[in-house]
């Protein structure tokens, strides 16, 4: 976990410390191939931590994430890059030559012990992002319970530089005057996972996303649903009631032209009916209503999921919301066509709506780069059926919703395709002999 | 009851000026988020959805593409760009065809040659009258009623508007079958809806209910006064209003002219800029329409200028000029082209009121309850 050195080389580079970059980097190591993962933000862990339990087996997110972050953070053929981005990748010969900027954490990362005690001393309160704004940190802070590392992280905008922090710690790590540092890494493959974002609340102009209050994203709503949340319980923002009827807003933010998202994005109608139904349980007398145009439940045992939330009594209404508007209370009103009643318009009232986003490519990596990316900002994948993790560039690979939007199942199966590709494609390049040993001695430690 | 399905009708719309009928999928969201769309009358998607089933009966009868103004919420909403807006504007031409017997209004909205090639044809028969019949040329001072007397002029007024009169009303009456369908109403009801007619044909103030057209509505309503200011000047008050004086009849010319020459020239410039979505897409009549109409208002003042500054020649090839410009566009777009629209938009409102009252009148009658 240690700062890398300015110039080092290691079998596979992957780009990107969310689900799919964890698994990819996990097989690769276990073969026994020395792996980076540069990940952007302070902790690896990817939007899936952030998350309450996935579908379809409502399984418990952060216990199913927690133990891949810590595997990662243990195994000794990976080394862990926070804070970094990279800036470009460039071939040379068969090798890359990878660009890192490492933004500066404010605190020494190997004399931090992640103890806390700076958080305690800090006065300084800011909007915790990864609470959906619903709750605060400190300005120096552990970015959340589980994060990997665990280490402290100053945010410079917010500290009042009153330097009780640096009081408190017990290793003298607060450093308020580091700066951002360049490093290279020699790669001779490179797997690209950067992710993805939500498609922002205010896209739709229509539905105010970014003024009423009680309008969230599916991440916030995430939060209210996890056991650690910002309130520990399901409330809304604007007056901490406990809603009684609550919206999904399906196709918030895809298969819509006139936001310049034409495509669909594959998890909304899943994770709209999985919140659906841990509310259902989080509030047992609300009234849940998903506004649809079809739903879209393709997955293996993802059917029956619909159904059963059918039959759990969450209303399922046709008709896309075309306008949401602030009611009395700081309601919401929903305006919509319903389709199986005649076609009437009708305008409805609920506590608190959810808007359900699409996916964008988190990254943008045209210029930074020798791979193609389409129109849509995804990773170009010439022959998605039988290659699905190969790019146009050879040594380049690609995995998760970087290619496209996907399920967390299919992240995950795609990343240890991607791990095969790049073992597959290492081995070739090798002399045959060299490779195998390579590969053989790595399995030979475990 | 059966319904017949036309799988021909979604190229034929398209024949009026819809792109591509088959990109909606069906979400609703124009229909929400339509400020008009409420109660029975719900639109576009209904229509729409007509057109993707080819349903061209229950299209024929559908009252909601006259009850669209067009303001484009939901074009610029639309999920699939598949423009609803236009559509219902296509279908409305559609619909101008159909309620047309003749079928003349068929061929003008799908051929250009034939939009071209009558409005040349009428223009060169009022030219021709002109050549033939025209009275003295004076040249020393203009008298414009020794070269054409406003008596026969004014008959030619009246042959003519009881011509389009005639084509018009019957295509209505044919508009008043579609609607209507199987639903009987009494005298009583007509009559007494009549009011719903005569204000919405008179301020269109069913328009001003589009949050965003607020500006839209003023102009067309300007252009309207200016509209009907001109035809009473002409139908009723010609013998004062062509003088070769002065009448106070002039004043009220100036007012619909400068309407008349203000609007056309807003909404020909708001087509070129294409900024609000009503002027988006211009179907070739749209642009005839307002060519016509701005160059016979133009033409209109230079007769008057012309007279007015004592040049006697310009002055009478200037008046042959206006009518061979005036005499097509009233022919052409009044019976059969996008002009029809002043009369059809109030009935269509019209006729909805009516509808429902006699359905609600049945109903009443059928639920009186039984008392023993």
């Amino acid at each position: 976990m240690n700062r890398a050195a300015s110039t080092e080389t290691v079998d596979t580079l992957v780009i990107g410390g969310g689900i799919a970059g964890l698994q990819t980097a996990l097989d690769l190591a276990d073969l026994g191939l020395q792996v980076a993962i540069v990940e952007k933000e302070p902790s690896i862990g990817g939007k899936m931590i952030g998350l309450s339990k996935v579908f379809p087996t409502l399984d418990c997110a952060s216990c199913i994430t927690t133990p891949k972050m810590a595997a990662t953070a243990h195994h000794e053929n990976i080394r862990i890059l926070t804070l970094a981005e990279v800036e470009s990748v460039t071939r040379h010969d068969e090798d890359f030559s990878v660009r890192v900027t490492l933004q500066p954490r404010y605190v020494d990362e190997d004399l931090c012990i992640g103890c806390r005690l700076c958080e305690y001393a800090c006065d300084a309160d800011v909007a915790d992002e990864f609470e959906g704004g619903l709750s605060a940190h400190r300005a120096i802070y552990i970015p959340f319970t589980n994060a990997i590392p665990q280490l402290a992280i100053l945010d410079p905008m917010e500290c009042n530089l009153c330097g009780q922090c640096a009081v408190a710690c017990p290793t003298d790590a607060v450093v308020f005057d580091q700066k951002p540092r360049e490093i290279e890494i020699t790669a001779r493959s490179v797997v690209v996972a950067t992710g993805f974002e939500t498609t922002p609340m205010g896209a739709k102009e229509e539905y105010r996303g970014n003024e009423i209050v009680n309008v969230i994203s599916p991440l916030t709503m995430e939060r209210l649903l996890a056991p650690h949340g910002p309130y520990g319980r399901v409330l809304r923002p604007a007056d901490g009631k406990v809603p009684d009827s609550v919206a999904f807003v399906q196709c918030a933010g895809s298969r819509d032209r006139s936001l310049g998202v034409p495509y669909c994005s594959r998890v909304c109608c899943m994770y709209a009916i999985k919140q659906a139904m841990l509310l259902s349980g989080a509030l047992p007398f609300a009234d849940i209503t998903i506004y649809y145009m079809d739903i879209r439940a393709f997955g293996k045992g993802y059917e029956t999921f619909f159904q059963n939330a059918s039959a759990m009594g969450i209303e399922f209404v046709k008709g896309k919301v075309a306008r949401i508007d602030e009611a009395g209370d700081r309601n919401v009103e929903v305006r919509f066509e319903h389709i199986d009643e005649l076609g009437q318009v009708e305008e409805r009232t609920h506590d608190l709506v959810v808007l359900s986003l699409g996916m964008l490519p988190a990254a943008d990596l045209r210029d930074r780069m020798p791979i193609s990316v389409s129109s849509d900002g995804f990773v170009t994948v010439p022959k998605p059926t039988i290659e699905p993790c190969r790019t146009n560039e050879p040594g380049i690979f690609v995995a998760g919703t970087a290619a496209g939007p996907k399920d967390i199942v299919d992240a995950i199966a795609e990343a240890g395709a991607a791990a095969m590709a790049v073992s597959g494609y290492l081995k070739k390049r090798e002399p045959a002999g060299d490779a195998v040993c390579a590969v053989s001695a790595g399995m030979e430690i475990r | 009851m059966s319904l017949r399905a036309d799988p021909t009708l979604i190229s034929e719309i398209e024949r009026f000026g819809a792109a591509d009928v088959s990109a909606c999928f069906n979400c609703g969201n124009c229909t929400a988020i339509c400020p008009l769309s409420k109660g029975e009358t719900v639109f576009p998607r209904k229509v729409i959805r007509y057109l993707q089933l080819g349903l061209t009966e229950k299209l024929e009868a559908s009252p909601e593409p006259w009850l669209c103004y067009y303001c484009g919420e939901c074009s610029e909403t639309c999920p699939r760009e598949a423009n609803p807006g236009e559509i219902m504007m296509a279908t409305r031409r559609w619909l101008i065809s159909r309620y047309d017997w003749t079928g003349i209004a068929r061929k003008l909205y799908t051929s250009k040659v034939w939009e071209v090639g009558l409005t040349l044809a009428v223009s060169l028969f009022v030219v021709l009258l002109f050549v033939l019949f025209h009275g003295p040329m004076l040249t020393d001072r203009v008298s414009l009623n020794t070269f054409a007397p406003v008596k026969w002029v004014e008959y030619g007024d009246w042959i003519m508007a009881a011509t389009l009169s005639f084509f018009l009303l019957t295509n209505a009456w044919r508009l008043r079958r579609f609607v209507m369908g199987d639903v009987r109403a009494g005298p009583s009801i007509y009559l007494s809806e009549i009011s719903t007619f005569l204000s919405h044909a008179m301020t269109q103030k069913r328009w001003r209910e589009c949050d965003h057209s607020r500006m839209h509505w003023l102009k067309h309503f300007l252009l309207v006064t200016g509209y009907a200011t001109m035809l009473i000047l002409i139908m009723v008050l010609l013998r004062w209003f062509q003088t070769d004086g002065w009448n106070v009849t002039s004043l009220f010319g100036y007012y619909a002219t400068a309407v008349l020459l203000y609007v056309s020239a807003d909404m020909m410039i708001g087509r070129l800029r294409k900024r609000h979505e009503i002027h988006r897409h211009s179907h070739p009549t749209d642009w005839m329409f307002l060519i016509l109409l701005f160059l016979t208002s133009l033409t209109g003042i230079l007769v008057h200028l012309l007279r007015m500054g004592g040049m006697p020649v310009p002055t009478y090839v200037m008046y042959v000029i206006h009518l061979a410009v005036a005499v097509p566009m009233l022919v052409v777009e009044v019976p059969f082209g996008k002009w029809a629209h002043l009369l059809y938009r109030p009935l269509v409102i019209y006729l909805v009121t009516v509808k429902a009252k006699a359905k609600s009148t049945v109903e009443a009658t059928e639920t009186v309850p039984v008392t023993t």
